[in-house]
């Protein structure tokens, strides 16, 4: 049980500057996502919680006590790997017995913590098996399992789930949610697909080029993104941001002093038939429907649910959702 | 239609800290000082001896050669020692026979060998076998086979209708062409085998795409495959050219570096002279004039791999 | 610019069928995606396309020549490879310009032509780099540009996209098509993602064990599927399939579903067992709905809310729009399906009824 904090964490590798300034406070047993695109210094916010690397200015600390001086094995965080890194030449049983035997301990404890563990995971009928015969979802549990097994205060994933096919990684975020929920400890998760942070995260931090751009609960960044940055890093499609010159043609106001440009997200727009836009392109995809604009010159998209009947090429009035769009001032950040 | 968009920039590695390089050049330390030792003893004892008139049967040992010293008359020897000069000579011809002989041959058989045939697996193994016969045996083998009345022979007299004694090994000219023969046949199969693992790590759906393309068999070979290869390619004709140089144990067997000097390849005379004439001083010039001709040989195949790359 | 006919296609492993008689006929020009889960048959079918692969039986046509037995370098089809397959030992312009010295094209026609794709696919500033270490799209747009460049009339595509990041993937999902429209080359493209397949194809063939289940537009599979596996593998959250079995006689039949409730009133003529079928998103929430299933989970995602429901050993999903209230984990949820939302399963053969 334990809450990370980083207190103005700088990190360079030579030339690089990997982290820049970086504060933030992960509570105690949260589903806590760090979110960016590769290099954004997502990777290594995790080793240094990890110990494996040391700030190079700032402070971390775990439970309120800096861990500067505390070695990575102290520190008693786990971690599972990318590619879960199981022992292939073992059990699954094996597998997840391993830090325990590794520590010396008893026979009778290492049941015990073994059991309640894959009962909480769900694995205790697969134990037997190596991890070869295993699904990706039941090695994904184990290697969970193995990183829990000797009570850490907290762990670690790395983009755990990218691998996965689309179908089985809807089913394997709602699965490692619940995992988190039941076990009830802080993790700290590392994605660069926004609808995985979305869905499993309590609090997220949306980083780019080792800064932080923004701290909050997933629905907070979604709809009061503080910048174009973070505004286009959630949602698909992305926010449609314009010159604010287009918000007449949308039925808006000049919007607060300074606004240079507009966002609106594809779901807020509404679409009917009359002169404005030209519809570009109709993608039908079932339960929704997603529609690519031309309002002069400028592309835009609109997401409309069901199946309504329009076609490329007809001309369509667009209106925003009262409330609902956002205004940016000239370097991206949002006005209020 | 397609805007200009920020690539993703590929992951890279984060660099390793200066401390972690640090921490691993102390861990490493005592193995990099043993290899270190282990290989640069030997030459600095053979660049001190080489400047001596040194010998065994002087009854001294060789850490007090200095009091034979005579700084570097054994080298102004070796400039002007025709034996020397022939030797190298005739090196060079074996390597710039074998050389390109196995390099041609074991491409043949690789090219033969990447595609699937009935009964390739027997051929396979049945081709790597000279390479698993020890050079001395290999070396009598072929003393027997180029006897003139030996196999070979028998066999011409076949073809010929006649009875054929053609003196393999005590005519000059036949005998170096026996001893090439043998290395060929003794190292083709290494050729073969590094040749073959370079060609079937030429990506599949690369030369698939060449064929959708419409490149034909030849074009593909040439303009896909043998770029592919370079690497190892260069690793391979280096391995035999070094290896070349060295060549000892079935030309000494089969020849003993005669009739006369006809075969004597460099490796061949430096043992003659440390056995028989027991200069030892005179040796190590030799064999540290080798080692720097073989040092700018891998320095240039070196040199060519990392421009491959 | 060919029209591609598949007739009575099949291919077997030894033992195993890789694909069991498959027909279809795909028009000039058009798009048409092969869909279904690893083993499936897709990449089986598109080698076979290419001629990588010769057919156990049944015939491919190309404009109703058959391509049987042609090989692959003579049938005129450009191939982009899940990796691209790119010559990274060459520069960019000897990859795009490999074809045509292939063909033996004459020096200044291929310069010609190959300055018009590079235009084309906006690869002219890169033309001199090397192919190795170019970022994923470019790399994606110069295997395009190779095929393309000797104008093929058929574009085979091998899953291009399952080394892209999702970020990236929309950005290039929508280029691809583009590129597409411009080429006006009939496309075969092979994937086992769902939302590339509709949100490029002008139709979809969905294959499973070697199998093609149905052939339609995005919309025909999506609406209409042939049978519970196109129903659960078309759309995102795919369709829910209730097990129940038709009761409530003559007057108002219903379908019961047990710990979940029943369907509501529908006009029905089937009897007994039957697999009962609605789309998360066309869930209504209803507090008198006649179905009602507990919360095990809920997602919110930006503009959507994912509810996974679970009553007895049924299990359902539902997609609300972010807007509406939702029930919390745990709770009760309410709701009804229109009828016209509906879809029956027979309970043995899962085909459509």
């Amino acid at each position: 049980m334990a809450s990370i904090s980083f207190r103005n964490v700088t990190k360079r590798f030579g030339e690089t500057l990997a982290l820049d300034d970086v504060s933030f406070d992960i509570r105690d047993n949260a589903f806590f996502c760090l979110f960016g695109p590769p290099l954004s210094g997502k990777s290594t916010i995790l080793k240094l919680i990890l110990g494996l690397e040391q700030p190079d200015a700032g402070e971390i600390l775990i439970d309120g006590r800096p861990v500067s001086n505390v070695s990575p094995a102290k520190r008693n965080v786990a971690m599972v790997f990318q590619n879960l890194a199981l022992f292939p030449h073992m059990s699954a049983l094996d597998n997840v017995r391993f830090p325990l035997v590794e520590r010396g301990i008893d026979a009778a404890t290492i049941r015990a913590r073994v059991s309640d563990v894959s009962d909480k995971l769900h694995i205790g009928h697969i134990l037997h098996k190596p991890p070869a015969q295993l699904s990706g979802g039941e090695r994904q549990r184990v290697a969970i399992a193995r990183a829990l097994v000797r009570d850490p205060v907290a762990y670690l994933m790395d983009d755990p789930i990218s691998a996965l096919d689309a179908r089985l990684r809807e089913e394997t975020r709602v699965e490692l949610r619940r995992i988190q929920q039941d076990m009830g400890k802080t993790l700290v998760y590392v994605t660069h697909d926004q609808e995985e942070a979305m869905s499993v995260a309590d609090g997220m931090a949306v980083l780019e080029s080792g800064r932080v751009r923004q701290i909050g609960t997933p629905e907070e960044l979604y709809r009061h993104p503080n910048s174009t940055y973070v505004a286009s890093m959630l949602g698909a499609p992305a926010m449609n941001v314009v010159p604010m010159a287009l918000a007449a043609r949308m039925q808006l106001g000049a919007g607060p002093a300074g606004a240079a440009s507009l966002g609106v997200r594809p779901e807020n727009l509404r679409v009917a038939r009359g002169p404005g836009a030209r519809i570009a392109e109709v993608e039908p995809l079932g339960g929704f429907t997603t529609l690519t604009l031309d309002l002069e010159g400028t592309q835009m998209r609109a997401t409309l649910r069901g199946q309504p009947q329009f076609t490329a090429g007809e001309d369509v009035t667009l209106r925003v959702d009262e409330g609902r769009a956002h205004f940016f001032d000239g370097a991206g950040q949002a006005l209020a | 239609m397609t805007q200009p968009i920020a690539a993703p920039a590929s992951a890279t590695p984060e660099a390793d800290t200066s401390e972690e390089k640090r921490l691993g050049l102390w861990l490493t330390l005592p193995a990099q000082l043993l290899v270190l030792f282990i290989a640069l003893f030997p030459i600095c004892m053979q660049i001190y001896i080489s400047l001596t008139d040194w010998s065994p049967l002087d009854g001294i040992p060789w850490y007090r050669a200095y009091e034979l010293w005579i700084g570097l008359l054994n080298y102004v020897d070796l400039a002007g020692d025709p034996r020397f000069w022939s030797a190298l000579w005739r090196t060079c011809i074996v390597m710039a026979i074998c050389v390109p002989v196995q390099f041609f041959l074991g491409l043949g058989l690789a090219i033969l060998f990447v595609d699937d045939f009935p009964g390739k697996r027997v051929l396979y193994s049945t081709l790597l076998v000279p390479m698993m016969v020890v050079p001395a045996v290999a070396g009598y083998m072929f003393f027997m086979l180029f006897q003139s009345g030996g196999p070979v022979n028998d066999l011409l007299s076949l073809f010929a209708g006649r009875p054929v004694t053609i003196a393999w090994l005590s005519d000059p000219d036949l005998a170096l062409f026996a001893v090439i023969v043998s290395d060929i046949w003794q190292w083709t199969p290494l050729m073969f085998l590094i040749l073959l693992a370079g060609m079937v790590s030429v990506p599949q759906d690369q030369q698939m795409a060449a064929v959708l393309l419409g490149a034909s068999w030849t074009r593909r070979f040439f303009t896909i495959v043998l770029p592919r290869m370079k690497t190892i390619i260069i690793i391979a004709i280096a391995i035999r050219v070094i290896e070349n140089f060295k060549v000892f144990d079935n030309f000494y067997i089969m020849t003993g570096g005669g009739p006369g000097v006809a075969t004597e390849t460099i490796s061949i005379y430096i043992y003659k002279v440390t056995q028989q004439e027991l200069i030892w001083g005179y040796v190590a010039a030799i064999a540290l004039a080798i080692l720097i001709v073989l040092s700018i040989v891998s320095a240039l195949a070196i040199n060519k791999m990392k421009g491959a790359k | 610019m060919t029209r591609i006919t598949l007739e009575n296609l099949g291919r077997d492993f030894g033992e195993f069928t890789a694909l069991a008689n498959m027909d279809l006929t795909i028009a000039d020009g058009e798009f048409v995606a092969l869909l279904g889960p690893s083993g499936c048959g897709k990449s089986t079918t598109m080698n076979m396309i290419a001629g990588m692969l010769e057919p156990s039986h049944g015939e491919i046509r190309f404009d109703g020549r058959n391509m049987n037995g042609v090989p692959m370098a003579k049938r005129g089809v450009g191939f982009v490879f899940q990796n691209y397959a790119i010559f990274t030992h060459m520069s960019v312009r000897d990859n795009l310009a490999y074809g045509l010295k292939a063909q033996g094209v004459g020096r200044a026609e291929i310069a010609r032509r190959v300055g018009e794709i590079a235009e084309l696919l906006q690869l002219s500033p890169l033309l001199d780099r090397r192919a190795a270490g170019l970022s994923v799209n470019i790399l994606q747009r110069l295997a395009i540009g190779r095929s393309a460049v000797v104008e093929p009339s058929i574009f085979l595509m091998d899953e291009p996209l399952s080394n892209v990041d999702a970020a990236f993937r929309a950005v290039m999902r929508s280029e691809l098509k583009g590129l597409q429209r411009q080429f006006k080359q009939t496309m075969v493209y092979v994937t086992h993602d769902q939302l590339e397949a509709m949100t490029m194809a002008d139709r979809i063939a969905v294959m499973d064990h070697g199998k093609l289940l149905q052939v339609g537009t995005p919309l025909e599979v999506y609406n209409h599927p042939a049978d519970t596996f196109v129903a659960r593998f078309i759309g995102a959250p795919g369709m829910n399939l209730l097990p129940g079995r038709v009761t409530g006689g003559d007057g108002a039949p219903v379908i019961d579903l047990g710990a979940a409730g029943h369907s509501g009133a529908l006009r029905l003529e089937q009897t007994g067992d039957i697999l009962f079928g609605f789309r998360p998103e066309e869930v209504v929430p209803d507090a008198n709905g006649p179905l009602a299933m507990q919360v095990t989970a809920a997602e919110r995602i930006g503009p959507r809310i994912i509810l996974h429901l679970a009553a007895g050993d049924h299990r359902a999903k539902v997609v609300l729009d972010g807007e509406t209230p939702a029930p919390q984990q745990g709770e009760t949820f309410r709701f009804s399906v229109p009828e016209r939302s509906v879809r029956l399963f027979d309970a043995q053969t899962e085909r459509a009824l």
